[in-house]
């Protein structure tokens, strides 16, 4: 009598255990799988990057077959108002030229703050750097690049890169300044941002923003008042 | 006997089986409809809060599940610790089959059929618990085996659904089994239900360790996320069910003057008091951990217990189990409780209720709070989720009462015919 | 089996037996009238009780019903159920949509990273998520949540979904959590009918159709990136984002699971996900892992990487990263 209810008792035991270890080698093979299907081996054995039409990385700006990455650019030099209105009563604004050719450079002015009749009460929080350190004074539509060559506003990206080298690096491999359209070149062109775009070069610190948009979830009032 | 002609026999019982058990059925559901003014009353009673249930349900399934309290950060509520609750009911109710097979007690035999009776109510609620708590019930054919897919053996919950009806269909013929055989006035074959018995004591313990690993299994919730949960729930079973069949046989010895010996009954008191010790002292060494090492793991526990961050919700609920829990046990440890005593009584009802409690509001809600990425939301039952939970206990009960009263009309009816003969 | 013998010797079987036991409903027949009565009042009540569920025929066909898994569908099924889908969309919601069926690139699995020096917690993602992915107007969802972290302090504990002034802070930091696509999904390991999963391309789908709303999945990731359908999302028609995908941004039905899906109805078409193109800082990094030389690559290389919860083992496709 008892003889047999251990069995029965041992049998059914033994098949739990069992089945306990199925789950656990079904779970083990199953994130063998997943370490397997990684960037080498496929399951035909052909490698990934071969496959692919183009082997694409956003800083290639063009190659064949794959479509362009389209940087956006400034407008040109900026225009600068004059708060005077036309006959129209549209602001008149004026190309820096206009003042700056019929005025010497003062090299003594580093900052807005010595700036008196124009350009003053500008912000400037741009490190130490002098406004012709950018500036081109020989032509003041366009830029100058630390070694004196001139460089037009539409190109300012390569003027930025100058000092910030890790930034610029970081941009051309597609991780600052974000992007839009494909990340696949081989499927649809990209554009981004440059840097103007997001900093502005005498205030170069992101803008704060207020966020407009939180999840109204049920029962969240309870919890907005607190922490 | 040659075993040539006592297989006939057997082939020939069976097949009298098979035609008569439908007739057993029918007879038993009538038996299980009479009564006196006060079962109608009752009977009526229950059906009502059940239809009350069904109605909200069913407006539930048309509204969304946003008629319930439930959110995506507190997405397990009422229905689930019902669940875990009503798991642990059908686990214990059958526990006691325990001493009654393995050591032989044959006066426990009685009470083991009313454990069973118990089992069977309790997992029905727990499927239905489960039911009323899916977002898409008309899709439950997807849980099948064959034309539904089911993740298994990865899906604990697969388990469960698994373990969670072998044992219905295991209790449901044993509880068959021997009634028919009652009823046919013949003595039940062992052959045909020991081996189910004890099948059934593995199956009580496999579903309440499946229905902790539920909860244990998942990484991402530190407060279930400790080895520890399936024995504690495996103790507190031994409670809740023990204590529940108390109850019952109290109400049936008034109510029908089913008498069972007391020696069972004193034999349940022992088991519950040395589980709910178990329990305690389990419950003791978790907090401790909780407690001392502080940290993340802790946080729910804090907030369970003390509240966090200006939230309290759960601290009146858990702090009710901890009291019921201790004075509930306090007074199992009472000579009174040994004899048929009110102290008892209370003692099954303050333990029931904390288990109830530590169970459901007090590990299934603190869960989730504060959420994986540590928000704090809080959770009190809607009263949909309310009137569905007492619907499905009311029905419950109702199959309960169904049960019982075809067992003590069978049993008095073999009472009867022993004092005939 | 000593026991045999004892049962089957009794001579007599039921027949013999039944006059024995006190079968108390023969004596009446005003009783079992009475029964009768009761029990058909009793369906009648019950029938009555569940009668809200009269809708469930309007809003879920038959062929909705019987509707296979995604997996189990043929070319031709899929035809069929997307043109369904459309339909019910015009019906209820009153737009003109294309549901589509993008399939994995092969040889291409997904992975995102998100700049933590530069992300300022504005929630331009959020915004985008959920115009995007015809998420609930009403309670403005999105599968994304940033939260904004006390400076010194990793620990979630110390943060806040909830906060509504200017960013960034100076002594704050803001962390977007979304689902992390991991490589070890919890989820999808909790799933009892294999609703989710993880394709090819590394991204955890849903199938809306399947899933059952049972939520254990969202009890299991740890990330808390899933959502549930509590109820029907209203969206106007000039709104919804015709564009849509079967396992992505199409309307999702009430009671059904839902969640990040790394906007595969465009990344898999080689566009970048949503949120990467609103986000104003340019934190976010979208690319293929199995490619070297992208972006993704990059950053793994050269930044100081990490991942959420990683002692949990699930292994995320989701990176954050320092300047
Ligand atoms: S983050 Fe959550 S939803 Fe996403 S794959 Fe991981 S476990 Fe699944
Ligand atoms: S809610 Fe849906 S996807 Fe999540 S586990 Fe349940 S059936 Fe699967």
């Amino acid at each position: 009598m008892s003889g047999w209810r251990g069995v029965i008792t041992s049998v059914i035991l033994l098949a739990m255990l069992a089945g306990v270890t199925a789950t656990m080698q079904i779970r083990a093979s199953s994130d063998a799988e997943d370490g397997g299907s990684g960037a080498e081996a496929l399951p035909d054995g052909s490698s990934v990057i071969h496959e692919k039409p183009s082997a694409v990385s956003s800083n290639t700006l063009v190659q064949p077959e794959t479509f362009p990455v389209t940087v956006r650019k400034p407008s040109g030099p900026p225009r600068v108002a004059t708060n005077l209105k036309d006959i129209h009563g549209e602001a008149v604004t004026v190309a820096c030229s206009t003042c700056h050719s019929t005025r010497s450079p003062n090299l003594q002015n580093k900052t807005p703050h010595s700036l008196d009749e124009f350009h003053s009460g500008m912000k400037f929080t741009h490190g130490t750097v002098s406004c012709l350190s950018c500036h081109n004074a020989a032509d003041y539509d366009s830029l100058q690049l630390a070694d004196g060559h001139r460089v037009e506003f539409t190109d300012v990206m390569t003027l930025c890169g100058q000092c910030h080298g890790p930034q610029m690096k970081d941009y051309e491999h597609g991780v600052h300044g974000g992007l839009n359209g494909y990340w696949d070149l081989s499927r649809g062109p990209q554009q981004k941002n440059n840097c103007v775009d997001c900093h502005n070069p005498h205030t170069p610190q992101f803008p704060k923003m207020q966020p407009t948009f939180k999840p109204k979830d049920r029962f969240l009032e309870q919890s907005r008042s607190e922490h | 006997m040659p075993a040539n002609a006592r297989k006939k026999r057997n082939v020939a019982a069976l097949k009298h089986a098979v035609r008569s058990y439908p007739g057993f059925l029918w007879w038993g559901l009538g038996q299980a409809t009479n009564g006196g003014l006060g079962f109608y009353v009752w009977m009526t009673v229950l059906t009502a809060i059940a239809l009350v249930g069904a109605n909200a349900w069913a407006h539930q399934v048309a509204q969304g599940m946003i008629v319930t309290n439930m959110t995506d950060h507190v997405s397990w509520g009422l229905y689930i610790a019902n669940f875990t609750f009503g798991v642990g009911l059908a686990a214990g109710g059958v526990m006691m089959v325990i001493p009654a097979y393995l050591y032989d007690d044959e006066e426990m035999h009685k009470v083991v059929i009313i454990g069973e009776a118990v089992a069977i109510a309790a997992i029905v609620m727990c499927t239905l618990s489960v039911l009323v708590d899916l977002g898409r019930p008309d899709r439950f054919w997807h849980l099948l085996p064959v034309i539904g897919r089911i993740n298994w053996p990865v899906s604990m919950l697969t388990w469960d659904v698994i373990v969670l009806n072998g044992y219905l269909v295991i209790n449901l013929h044993i509880v068959g089994y021997l009634l028919y055989m009652r009823y046919l006035g013949r003595k039940p074959n062992p052959k045909w239900y020991v081996p189910f018995v004890f099948l059934s004591i593995i199956w009580a313990i496999s579903i309440h360790t499946v229905t902790a690993f539920l909860y244990c299994g998942l990484g991402g919730r530190p407060f279930w996320n400790t080895a520890l949960l399936a024995p504690r729930f495996l103790a507190s079973a031994f409670v809740s069910g023990p204590a529940f069949i108390i109850l019952v046989m109290r109400i049936l010895r008034i109510t029908t003057g089913f008498a069972a010996p007391p020696k069972p009954a004193r034999t349940l008191i022992q088991i519950i008091r040395v589980a709910m010790t178990i329990n305690l002292v389990m419950l003791a060494s978790e907090l401790f951990t909780l407690f001392y090492t502080g940290g993340a793991h802790g946080e729910s526990a804090k907030y369970l217990f003390f509240g966090s961050h200006g939230h309290y919700g759960l601290v009146p609920w858990i702090w009710t189990a901890i009291a019921c829990n201790l004075i509930g046990t306090g007074l199992f440890f009472m000579p009174d409780a040994l004899e048929r005593s009110n102290t008892r009584i209370a003692a099954c009802i303050l333990c029931i209720v904390g288990i109830w409690i530590e169970k459901g509001m007090g590990l299934i809600i603190p869960g989730f709070i504060p959420s994986t990425l540590h928000e704090i939301v809080e959770y009190t039952p809607s009263l949909t989720e309310w009137k569905v939970t007492a619907g499905i206990w009311a029905f419950g009960f109702l199959l309960l009462t169904v049960l019982l009263k075809l067992i003590t009309t069978v049993f008095a009816a073999e009472a009867h015919k022993t004092e005939i003969a | 089996m000593t026991t045999d013998n004892a049962s089957p010797q009794e001579p007599h079987d039921g027949e013999h037996l039944k006059p024995l036991l006190p079968i108390l409903d023969q004596h009446s027949t005003r009783r079992t009238l009475l029964k009768t009565a009761g029990a058909a009042l009793g369906l009648a009540a019950f029938g009555e009780a569940l009668s809200p569920l009269m809708v469930i025929p309007e809003n879920v066909s038959v062929d909705e019903f019987l509707q296979q898994h995604y997996k189990e569908l043929t070319d031709e099924d899929k035809k069929k159920v997307f043109a369904r889908l459309e339909a019910e969309t015009k019906e209820r919601f009153g737009a003109n949509v294309t549901i589509t069926d993008a399939k994995p690139i092969p040889g291409v699995r997904f992975a995102y990273a998100i700049n933590v020096s530069k992300c300022n917690g504005n929630g331009k993602c959020m915004e985008a998520c959920n115009k995007e992915n015809n998420h609930h107007r009403g309670v403005d969802q999105s599968y994304i949540r940033v939260l904004e972290m006390t400076k010194g302090s990793m620990d979630m504990e110390h943060g806040s979904t909830t906060y509504d002034h200017t960013v960034p802070q100076d002594d704050k930091f803001y962390l977007p959590v979304q689902c992390q696509q991991c490589d070890n999904p919890p989820c999808v390991s909790a799933c009892p009918i294999e609703a989710t999963w993880k394709e090819d391309d590394g991204i955890v789908v849903v199938d809306y159709n399947w899933c059952i709303g049972c939520r254990y999945c969202e009890a299991a990731c740890p990330y808390h990136a899933r959502r549930f359908n509590w109820e029907l999302p209203e969206i106007p028609a000039e709104e919804v984002n015709p564009n849509q995908g079967y396992l992505s941004n199409r309307i999702r039905p009430q009671g059904a699971m839902e969640k990040c899906h790394f906007c595969l109805h465009r990344t898999r078409e080689g566009r970048a996900p949503a949120c990467q193109e609103a986000c104003p800082t340019g934190a976010r990094v979208f690319g293929d892992l199995n490619d070297p030389d992208s972006a993704i690559n990059y950053v793994l290389k050269n930044k100081r990487v990490f991942v959420l919860k990683e002692e949990l083992g699930t292994k995320p496709s989701f990176f954050y990263f320092f300047d």
